[in-house]
């Protein structure tokens, strides 16, 4: 299980980090999502198998936010 | 009742718009969604469509009044705890004004500082709301989503609930409640019904127009606080002297200067009569406060300066005995909430 953090900076408020929470129902192998609008970033715990960084940031993108890893 | 007017205009305007943002994706959409699938499934089977696709919204809506009439009863009955000093209550005013303006300000993307002005609920509760919101089409569904929106409020009743801890009274916090909840609930069940249709640009200008007017009401609700001070100027006073009030001709005793120290105020629903009361310096002054059938926050009266505050019975006469003021001196008197204001001038 791998735990990365994104940068969601175009946020606009709580409703969009509840979106984006909504990802661990609809994207596989995504075991929690805690985004939070206050700090404008997201927290992804997901399965490597299943699936990776990329789609997840095309995930984010579908919703209408750009995701970048926070390295 | 003018508060309970003022919560219903409020949840009607900011109120509503700010559930929007907040309650409305997560709730209002996916009630939405549940009906558009109760819809579809009896399309050509049932011709009386409309009133059950008003029913679930009406069910998520009254389950809602009810779950923040109660918390208003609740924070009503904390504020009778805690409330008890003018400046206690002037405190909590100046907080409400400041997170109304952190909240405009966040709105309007200011800086992203005031992003910490909003209330971000656990993930585990809105990991429950969503999953429960997920859940099967009945009327169950709606009333649980009406009573889970207690768990995330937005900036706005945020506010009202401080205001329902301000007037430390159970049935007042719960009037105050219920007459914004009630406020909101058209904005909301035309939300639940248009929705999808609802565009961004539109969105855009109502995140304005819910900025504007938080950061006018955070002026008023920091005038308040300078009435429950006590200051001698703020919007309110100035208002109050630039528009007369027809009443104060009715009431010749109360208007006259009471050279011998014994003065009459007459507490009405929509304030003092007269405004200004003269007094002798230096005496000893018995102010009599009298109320005939008055139900509105003027009963709750202050004298900042003093520290002096009264719940006056509904009908009835209170006296209050004023020591001596130096000649020149003003008391501001006001009601608890900081709406309705006068003075006594100590000039006789």
């Amino acid at each position: 299980m791998k735990k990365q953090q994104f940068r969601v900076e175009d946020m606009h408020c709580v409703n969009c980090a509840l979106r984006l929470q909504e990802l661990e129902d609809t994207l596989p192998g995504v075991k929690s999502v805690h985004a939070s609008y206050r700090t404008g970033k997201m927290v992804v715990e997901f399965e490597e198998a299943k699936t990776t960084n990329d789609q997840i940031i095309q995930a984010v993108r579908k919703l209408g936010y750009t995701a970048v890893i926070d390295s | 009742m003018p508060e309970l007017l003022v919560a219903f205009i409020t949840g009607f305007t900011t109120g509503g718009l700010s559930c929007m943002a907040v309650q409305g994706g997560l709730l209002a959409t996916s009630i939405a969604n549940q009906i558009e699938s109760d819809i579809t499934a009896r399309a050509g089977r049932n011709p009386s469509r409309g009133f059950k696709i008003g029913l679930p919204i009406l069910s998520f809506l009254v389950s809602k009044l009810i779950v923040y009439t109660l918390l208003g009863a609740l924070l009503g009955s904390l504020g009778q705890v805690l409330r008890i000093t003018p400046l206690a209550q002037a405190i909590l005013q100046f907080a409400i004004a400041l997170f109304m303006l952190g909240n405009a300000l966040r709105m309007l993307n200011v800086h992203p500082i005031f992003r910490y002005f909003s209330f971000e609920p656990p993930a585990s509760v809105t990991r429950f709301i969503r999953r429960k919101s997920k859940g099967e089409t009945t009327f169950l569904t709606p009333i649980m989503l009406g009573a889970l929106t207690v768990l995330i409020p937005c900036g706005v009743t945020q506010a009202m609930m401080a205001a329902a801890i301000a007037t430390g009274n159970p049935l007042t916090g719960a009037g105050l409640m219920f007459a914004f909840t009630l406020g909101t609930s058209p904005v909301f069940f035309a939300l639940a019904y248009f929705a999808t249709r609802l565009g961004a640009m539109l969105e855009k200008h109502l995140v304005r127009i819910t900025a504007t007017v938080l950061i006018v009401l955070s002026i008023f609700a920091v005038d308040t606080g300078m009435n429950l001070l006590g200051a001698r100027f703020t919007l309110t006073r100035l208002a109050s002297n630039l528009i007369p009030f027809g009443e104060v001709a009715q009431l010749p005793t109360a208007v006259q200067p009471a050279a011998d120290g014994n003065l009459l105020l007459n507490v009405v629903d929509k304030g003092y009569r007269p405004r200004t009361l003269h007094a002798p310096a230096n005496l000893p002054v018995t102010l009599t406060l009298v109320t005939d059938e008055v139900y509105s926050c003027a009963r709750a009266f202050l004298i900042p300066a003093i520290d002096y505050g009264v719940i006056l019975d509904a009908t009835g006469e209170k006296t209050v005995q004023i020591p001596p003021q130096a000649k020149g001196t003003v008391l501001p008197f006001t009601c608890s909430m900081g709406m309705y204001t006068g003075k006594i001038v100590f000039d006789l």
